[in-house]
């Protein structure tokens, strides 16, 4: 089973704390993604999915707790990391809102995604399959990411990701601010992309719907509150409690 | 009629020139100013300096001008790095960079300035190369080498300048960093560590540029502030960041600044090309070539 060493990535967060100065967002939060899996993190807005999101990738200082990714059998604890420093370890993330570089042309936002050196070997592979996956985005090389529309920016952004060869891939609100038809098909493509990626994937979403569609697990978070935490897609989806606080029903 | 046709052709061309030596003293703002978002005020202190360096290497030790400026490159390089490393504690990382930052590139420029006139006093000072004299000549039309010299030096060096933009992973960082530095870290870039490299290259074109200048005119210390006004003018009017629109508003502003003063007089060139860049503003607010 040698291909189980290739796609060796797991992330382990233990008794998280974490907010913005005297503000306490994350209460003792534990949660995990194994290799090879996609774990939905949910949860409506204002309810810390975001600061987790931050707090593994060094934009946020947890207060306590530990974030230790395992990457080809080497732990590495993520607090106290830089954010340059936790992506070069092979750990991928599309911020919320996208964040493109809006002057640059979608190829070099793409070969800014490749910024890393342990991606710059298989660049040409990588655009090729990016533009394999996102057609529309071979069409629009030229163009200025800031002048796409929303559909195609969350597509450059998620291709952006994955330019940096990731193992770990963590995706914040991919669903935001695009049309329903749009958030389905965003959806698929991620679950298209792990799979030819061998990633592990963590994706903070609302849209529950949709993202267990292709999650193999799944956390609800409340107040900052991990509340349940579904083995499958199906008990997450039976679940009361997700009607009671999540859906509203 | 033809005296005024020749006269024409030769403001046309010696307008050309001199905008290529425009463009050389304006690309170390293009990636200060375009690009990073640094008013570098004292820029032309640093291509003020950049002719005293050449002049010292071709005065005492008879080095070409632009032979020695390239061997300075990693010295000036290095004092760019430097300055942005005080830049970068001291103002940018405080989230103060505007005002208090072009206070401290305003005392730069006046230290540099004042230590020039310490050490040089305020004399006019020249250099010496066989490219001074001389000049081609295509019928009607003359071509002064101590013009045209400059006109390919600036060429080679904003062309080397371009490529590496836009081929190397630093270079397309460099013109990224301003736009989301956080974006940059998710690319596993640091971006003081590009502003820093970026910041010094731009140091470091001052060296170039301050070795044309002085073979196209004798150098005292307080002539960087005539160059102040024109620098951020070429860079605001061929777009913040664009190498090819700083060359094509150099190119502009040189023959405009020609033109008037062959046909009208010098003191209405600067009026002229002000009020042109007044006009392209307010046709294209982001610049000839650039991207918004």
């Amino acid at each position: 089973m040698s291909w189980r060493l290739i796609l060796a990535a797991s992330l382990s967060i233990t008794g998280l704390d974490a907010g913005y100065g005297a503000v306490r967002i994350l209460h003792d939060v534990t949660l995990s993604v194994a290799e090879g899996e996609t774990v939905a993190l949910l949860g409506t807005n204002g309810n810390g999915k975001s600061t987790l999101m931050k707090s593994v990738m060094g934009m946020v200082r947890p207060s306590a707790g530990s974030i230790v990714a395992t990457i080809d059998g080497v732990r590495h604890e993520l607090i106290g990391m830089s954010t340059e420093a936790i992506v070069d370890l092979g750990i991928g993330f599309v911020p919320e809102g996208r964040r493109l570089f809006p002057r640059l042309t979608v190829t070099e936002n793409l070969l800014m995604g490749a910024f890393r050196k342990k991606a710059r070997p298989d660049i040409q592979k990588n655009i090729a399959f990016c533009f394999e996956v996102f057609p529309r985005l071979a069409e629009r090389r030229k163009q200025l990411a800031g002048s796409m529309s929303g559909g195609e920016q969350q597509m450059l952004a998620l291709a952006r990701a994955l330019m940096s060869a990731p193992r770990l891939l963590l995706i914040d609100e991919p669903s935001v601010g695009l049309a329903p038809l749009l958030v389905a098909r965003t959806i698929d493509k991620i679950k298209e992309l792990k799979d030819s990626f061998q990633l592990a994937v963590l994706m903070a979403e609302q849209n529950f719907t949709q993202a267990i569609r292709i999650a193999d697990r799944g956390y609800v978070i409340v107040h900052g509150h991990i509340e349940f935490e579904g083995g499958s897609a199906a008990e997450l989806n039976d679940n009361d409690l997700i009607r009671q606080f999540y859906l509203g029903a | 009629m033809d005296l005024s046709l020749d006269l024409l052709g030769n403001a046309l061309v010696s307008g050309l020139l001199l905008g290529g030596f425009y463009a050389a003293v304006t690309i170390g703002v293009s990636i200060s100013f375009g690009m990073l978002d640094i008013v570098n005020i004292a820029h032309p202190a640093f291509i003020i300096l950049g002719s005293y360096t050449a002049y010292i290497a071709n005065s005492v030790f008879g080095f070409d001008p632009i032979l020695a400026s390239i061997v300075l490159l990693p010295a000036f390089y290095l004092l760019g790095v430097a300055m942005y490393h005080v830049y970068d504690v001291s103002f940018e990382r405080r989230g103060d960079a505007s005002i208090r930052g072009l206070a401290f590139f305003f005392g730069i420029l006046f230290i540099t300035e004042v230590t020039l006139v310490l050490v040089f006093g305020v004399d006019y000072r020249l250099v010496d190369a066989p490219y001074v004299g001389p000049s081609l000549h295509f019928g009607v039309i003359d071509l002064p080498l101590r013009l045209l010299v400059p006109f390919l030096v600036s060429m080679a060096l904003i062309g080397s300048l371009q490529l590496f933009m836009s081929y190397t992973f630093i270079g397309r960082a460099i013109q990224a960093v301003a736009q989301d530095p956080m974006a940059l870290r998710l690319m596993a870039a640091n971006p003081s560590r590009i502003k820093r490299i970026a910041f010094g290259l731009s140091i470091a074109s001052a060296s170039i540029a301050g070795a044309i200048l002085i073979i196209i005119q004798p150098v005292e210390p307080s002539i960087a502030r005539d160059y102040i006004g024109r620098i951020f003018a070429i860079c605001v009017m061929g777009g913040l960041g664009s190498f090819s629109g700083t060359v094509v508003a150099a190119m502009i502003l040189g023959v405009m600044e020609s033109l008037t003063s062959t046909f009208y007089g010098p003191s209405w060139s600067p009026a002229v090309a002000f009020g042109f860049l007044l006009i392209t503003l307010a046709v294209r607010p982001s610049g000839l070539f650039g991207r918004s």
